[in-house]
């Protein structure tokens, strides 16, 4: 696979400013993990440790989303990107925002006194769980988004091609800019403020993000197994279907307990039961694409697509849907049980997805027919099972939460640093093993078709 | 099915989903301030206070949030409110062994941050968090606990203290109190804490009755 239009190579940028946001995600996930044991560990609270790991993550896998998107559209609609300088304005205004809210949280950590009210809002922090950035980010995040919409959908329009992946892909980059609205209003009421809150949270990772990912696995699928057009795009249509299906009112699964009212119990308890087919459906449709071919492209890319599918379906829906009925979730709600399913899920439905966009796209960019897999294969192995012992020890801190402090009544605290321990400890420990994955990724990332010709492994026959 | 079929019911599906979701939330709405008590300008100005100081980062509150530190929802019915205002502004003179850091509240944030804690702690929650049934389930044995029990218990001290394993950690362990101090200490420090303990953030018992209190020292002594 080579590029065929000069302007997909701006996904380059974005998947290195992903790159290197995933690095400081795990590094600051360690330092968390630690302060499990020794709250006192860093010269940050935990508080503004936690926000960096997860907007950390948040804004990688969207700039990733992005740099894949800019990639793909160019090659579906079939000419260059409309406009290259707003491309890259958008990257470079996108950097200046993250860097600079990330700065807003260091100096907010060292002094707390710091976050002032401006304008009725938050200077430096809005104090919401996963949406902290202040509301001047919010309308810069809404704006960069606005311009990457406007860019992709010019692109298409210049030549009509309305493939089912790409609309597929703006429809759920729509709803996705959509979604950030209901973020960015304040409410007195508490119960208001979350209830909106997971207008956000929810429709995104379980909707617009997994419609995203159900148009670039689909474009990944046909680009590396050559499996028809047709046959990839109607199976997206029936998952990406299923997902907005199940998903949008499966939002109710987080109205059980926040103060709204009790039919949420009904509709959150059966349609959230029902989240994980379409992620099944996935599962069975990489495999059965796989099984079909006889020509694979890029075996590492495949790899990382199929594990992809397969971790969407354990983190998103299996860890998901264990806690998910009412008569569960009233007992595990807030405890380390969802730590562990958010940690499972995220990894293995939009990190491995991203991994995969990059490992298909990278080598066409950087003009290479094949690259030496074995760092693909390394940094894998090392990530995927350091994060599954990470799941692990979340969710038996988990159950061990659950049956001592919600069902025998013993304190929060006493539960975690007594009984819960041996759980931080192994995780940190695991955390570091994921670390050394990363690492090995980010060595490849940038060596990639660049090392001489023998380290690379010979080119498949036919590509 | 064709492809095109497949794709409108991708689109008309999710539309008509989407239709459902916002018609019950318009009927949530309606239905949201009556299952809450009133926002009263210092409840309003203690949830500004939570989102100052990110709270959320490291508790939960009716769940939500991080997994670090304790659920905020019914904090004000398990603690008393003198004792989370003098933690909220300096956590570890109360607690030595508390996580929490000194973040700068001050004395009217902690006010107002209390007001709004008690607001969340009344809203109706569908039951959530549920009693725990082994902690319930032993309250059926009160008839073979001594006086002394009987007034721990109904006092709620374990909600702070910790007697062998069981109970809070924010107050001091009690499990050998009785050959740390005596009685007259004991007793007096139950009338007024503060003369005993400068810094104690455990509110004066005085009202609960000369007999329950000499039950109360009885069974704190009987701890050695």
């Amino acid at each position: 696979m080579t590029i065929k239009y000069e302007s997909q190579k701006i996904a380059q940028n974005f998947y290195t400013f992903a790159v290197l946001l995933f690095l400081v995600q795990v590094t600051v996930g360690i330092i968390a993990a630690l302060q499990f044991m020794w709250p006192d560990f860093f010269i940050l609270n935990f508080n503004i440790i936690r926000s960096l790991h997860i907007n950390a993550m948040v804004v990688w896998l969207l700039v990733g989303m992005m740099g894949a998107t800019y990639y793909v559209v160019p090659e579906e609609s079939e000419t260059e990107i409309w406009s290259l300088p707003l491309a890259k304005f958008q990257f470079w205004a996108t950097v200046g925002t993250v860097l600079a809210v990330v700065l807003g949280y260091v100096y907010m950590g060292i002094n707390p006194q710091a976050n002032t009210l401006v304008f009725g809002t938050r200077l430096l922090n809005e104090g919401r769980e996963y949406i902290e950035a202040p509301r001047w980010a919010d309308i810069l995040i809404v704006v960069s988004v606005l311009l990457f919409l406007l860019n992709n959908f010019m692109t298409m329009l210049k030549t009509k091609k309305w493939t089912g992946i790409q609309g597929t892909l703006l429809g759920g980059l729509t709803v996705l800019a959509l979604m950030y609205l209901p973020g960015m209003f304040y409410t007195k009421s508490m119960v208001k403020d979350q209830f909106w809150w997971w207008w956000v949270v929810h429709l995104w990772v379980e909707g617009a993000w997994e419609v995203i990912a159900g148009a670039l696995l689909a474009f990944m699928l046909m680009k590396v197994t050559g499996v028809k057009r047709e046959v990839v795009e109607k199976w997206m249509y029936v998952e990406v279907g299923l997902v907005m299906f199940t998903g949008i009112l499966g939002t109710g699964h987080h109205y059980y307990w926040i103060g709204t009212p009790s039919y949420w119990l009904w509709v959150g308890g059966i349609f959230s039961s029902l989240e994980p087919i379409p992620l099944l459906i996935m599962v069975w449709d990489a495999f059965r694409t796989t099984r079909e071919t006889r020509v694979v492209t890029n075996k590492a890319g495949l790899y990382y697509t199929v594990a992809h599918a397969i971790f969407n379906f354990v983190g998103a829906g299996l860890w998901g849907v264990i806690h998910t009925l009412p008569q569960v979730n009233k007992w595990t709600h807030g405890t380390q049980i969802t730590t562990a399913h958010g940690h499972l899920a995220f990894y293995g439905a939009y990190v491995l997805l991203v991994l995969a966009m990059i490992y298909i796209t990278l080598p066409a960019i950087r003009g290479v027919k094949a690259f030496n897999a074995s760092r693909a294969f390394q940094s894998f192995w090392w990530m995927t099972i350091s994060m599954i012992f990470i799941v692990l020890t979340i969710t038996g801190a988990g159950m061990v939460q659950t049956y001592m402090e919600r069902l025998m009544g013993l304190d929060y605290v006493a539960v975690k640093t007594n009984y819960n321990l041996w759980f931080w400890i192994l995780r940190a420990i695991f955390g570091v093993g994921f670390l050394y994955g990363v690492l090995i990724f980010v060595v490849d990332y940038f060596k990639l078709g660049k090392e001489p010709a023998s380290a690379v492994a010979p080119a498949p026959e036919k590509a | 099915m064709s492809n095109k079929a497949a794709r409108n019911l991708f689109i008309f599906g999710s539309l008509f989903f989407f239709v459902i979701f916002v018609m019950l939330t318009i009927d949530t709405m309606g239905k949201l301030d009556k299952r809450a008590p009133a926002i009263t300008e210092e409840v309003n100005a203690g949830k500004m206070v939570w989102h100052k100081y990110d709270c959320i980062g490291c508790h939960t509150i009716l769940g939500n949030g991080s997994y670090f530190a304790p659920d905020m929802t019914k904090i004000t019915e398990k603690k008393p409110k003198d004792y989370l205002k003098q933690f909220l502004m300096d956590p570890k003179s109360v607690n030595p062994k508390a996580s929490m850091p000194k973040l700068g509240i001050s004395s009217k944030e902690a006010d107002d941050l209390i007001a709004f804690l008690d607001w969340t702690s009344r809203v109706d929650t569908n039951g959530w968090p549920p009693k725990p049934i082994l902690a319930t389930a032993a309250g059926v044995a009160v008839k073979e606990l001594t006086a002394g029990q009987r007034v721990y218990q109904s006092q709620n001290c374990a909600n702070c203290h910790m007697i062998s394993g069981i109970g809070g950690t924010t107050g001091p362990d009690l499990t050998h109190v009785g050959s740390k101090r005596d009685r007259t200490w004991l007793f007096g420090h139950f009338k007024d804490p503060k003369t005993y303990v400068p810094n104690s953030a455990m509110p004066s018992y005085g009202h609960i009755g000369e007999k329950e209190l000499n039950d109360l020292t009885d069974y704190m002594v009987s701890l050695k």
